[in-house]
């Protein structure tokens, strides 16, 4: 097993000794193999934005260790070795559109590949790919980003993340605010992105739809702890435990889960349409008559 | 960002708290300016028990008003330090060029300091008991009179409540973008000085856009709710002037009747 992130013992503190002192994080241990695609779901507030944080060096832990893309990081890292890092993980805020700020969509792209030492023309070069990758039309690359549709300038600033070329990509809700189209076009071009260059994705999200149907890993934060650290099979098999911490099923678990009451016997929960549409067909009696029989 | 005292109000029950904001106000300029009266010890030891008081009264610990100090400790000392080094008259202890130490002079000084102090003290102490949003309804009503000869005295206040109110909110804002930014390879607070002005571009310019932004979201909500200026504008925090009130303002007519007979 190949590990991208290998998380230790993490605790964060916000304010750390001061009367405002508040945890963040305690004793976060955690693995995330490279390659995979790592959903972190949890409630606002139990801890996902922080432990984000660390993976590309804006948070340093309090105490504990976590090591990224090969880079030690412990509270006593400087923040010049931070660099290095964030080269390697993309990070995608929520809402980020907010990031955007130069005149043209090209050289907005461009920014962060020019800040991490590729010339301009590299950089223009690597902009333009992205901005092709993330569905952006040629015609745009020229005007101001703050002239675009607020779908468009997210994917401007998504782009502007990918033209780092990074190994890890984290995205914090990276769908907030779209509509059900824009949604769902976002997803299927992270998953080709996951795919075809094999980049290690972590994703927060509260849409358990997305979870099942993209995550191969799945986290459960509550009160900047792991409750869970499993594949989403095993999460949404357990309807109980997951509302006893006011979590969610995806639409298909949750209409399976109910079939599963009327006496439908499924032995693990589908997660997806075409797992739940080939449990059904199994289960169907082969011909039409013996349905009433 | 947290150290900020300026305008950070905290809860309280106190009779200082319960004070009209209008009365607090008046009598906090009014402080200032019988601040100037003071030419001796005894003046000075009066209006310091007098700040005492209401320290004392407002059940706030001393520490938040001497942290009030600590911003504005250069701009006293280099202010005591003219008082002291180039005040005039009295015994001379020591004298090269236009420098003279003189007895008059120190005395001078730490007068000045007991100014400011007390000056500081007593805004302070209208902060800390006072909302942005009462200090603003009272800077309004006691400005009032000014409609009259075309001030646009309910904008003004207007302005500066919702100026208060946004601070936090651009604070996170700044975090937030600082954040994104840091994410695409930037370094704040590093390299030389024409590196750092360069960074500071792809903050401010989002932070603009998305206050303009926030500006016209803001507009179009209030007109919807039918905002159209202060002309016959109702409250519903009403202002009550108690007998509380009425006491504060004797008191200090009385405390500047002791001022006048006790300074020379």
């Amino acid at each position: 097993m190949v590990k991208s992130i290998h998380i230790e013992k993490l605790n964060y503190v916000y304010q750390s000794g001061t009367p405002f002192s508040r945890r963040a994080l305690t004793d976060v241990s955690l693995d995330i193999k490279t390659g995979s695609y790592t959903a972190i779901i949890g409630h606002t507030g139990s801890g996902k934005s922080t432990l984000l944080q660390h993976l590309n060096g804006l948070l340093k832990p309090t105490s504990g260790s976590l090591t990224v893309a090969g880079n030690h990081i412990t509270s006593e890292t400087k923040n010049k070795e931070l660099n290095e890092l964030r080269h390697h993980v993309g990070f995608v805020f929520q809402f980020p559109e907010a990031q955007l700020f130069e005149e043209t969509v090209l050289k907005d792209i461009a920014f962060a590949p020019k800040n991490f030492g590729k010339s301009d023309e590299e950089a223009e070069q690597v902009a333009a790919k992205m901005a092709t990758l993330v569905g952006l039309p040629d015609s745009v690359l020229d005007s101001s980003p703050f002239e675009l549709s607020g779908g468009q300038m997210r994917r401007v600033a998504i782009a502007g993340v990918l033209a780092m070329e990074p190994q890890i990509l984290v995205l914090d809700e990276p769908t907030a605010g779209l509509d059900p189209k824009g949604r769902l076009e976002m997803m299927e071009m992270f998953e080709q992105l996951h795919q075809e260059q094999h980049l290690t994705i972590i994703l927060v999200t509260h849409q358990m739809n997305d979870v099942a149907n993209y995550a191969d890993h799945v986290v459960v934060m509550e009160n900047g702890g792991l409750i869970a650290n499993s594949t989403p099979e095993r999460v949404f098999s357990d309807p109980d435990w997951l509302h006893k911490h006011h979590l969610g099923l995806p639409q298909t678990t949750a209409f399976a889960a109910k079939l599963a009451k009327q006496g439908v016997p499924f032995e693990t929960l589908p997660l997806t349409e075409k797992q739940l549409a080939e449990k059904l067909a199994e289960l169907m009696p082969q011909s039409g008559g013996e349905l009433h029989g | 960002m947290d150290k900020m005292l300026l305008g950070r109000y905290i809860n309280g029950e106190s009779l200082i708290h319960h004070l009209d904001p209008r009365g607090k106000l008046f009598l906090s300029f009014y402080f200032i300016v019988i601040v100037f009266l003071c030419n001796n010890w005894e003046t000075y030891v009066l209006m310091a028990a007098m700040v005492m008081l209401f320290v004392k009264l407002s059940d706030i610990s001393l520490g938040f008003f001497i942290k009030g100090v600590r911003p504005l400790i250069w701009l006293i000392l280099f202010t005591v330090l003219l008082q002291i080094f180039f005040s005039s008259g009295g015994q001379v202890f020591w004298h090269f060029g236009p420098f003279t130490i003189t007895d008059q002079g120190l005395i001078n000084g730490v007068f000045v300091f007991c100014r400011f102090v007390l000056i500081i003290f007593m805004s302070t102490l209208l902060t800390l008991t006072t909302t942005p949003i009462e200090i603003s309804d009272g800077l309004e009503s006691l400005l009032k009179p000014l409609t009259k000869i075309k001030v646009p005295v309910y904008e003004i206040a207007l302005m500066l409540s919702i100026a208060l109110r946004f601070v936090p909110t651009l604070m996170d804002e700044t975090t937030k973008i600082m954040n994104a930014q840091r994410a695409r390879g930037v370094n704040f607070g590093e390299g030389n000085l024409l590196k750092q002005i360069k960074s500071v571009i792809p903050l401010l310019i989002p932070l603009f856009v998305s206050s303009f932004n926030r500006a016209e979201d803001l507009a179009t909500a209030m007109e919807a709710r039918g905002y159209h200026g202060g002309e016959g504008r109702t409250k519903y925090r009403e202002q009550e002037w108690r007998k509380n009130d009425t006491l504060a303002v004797i008191l200090f007519i009385a405390l500047t009747g002791a001022l006048i007979f006790l300074r020379n």
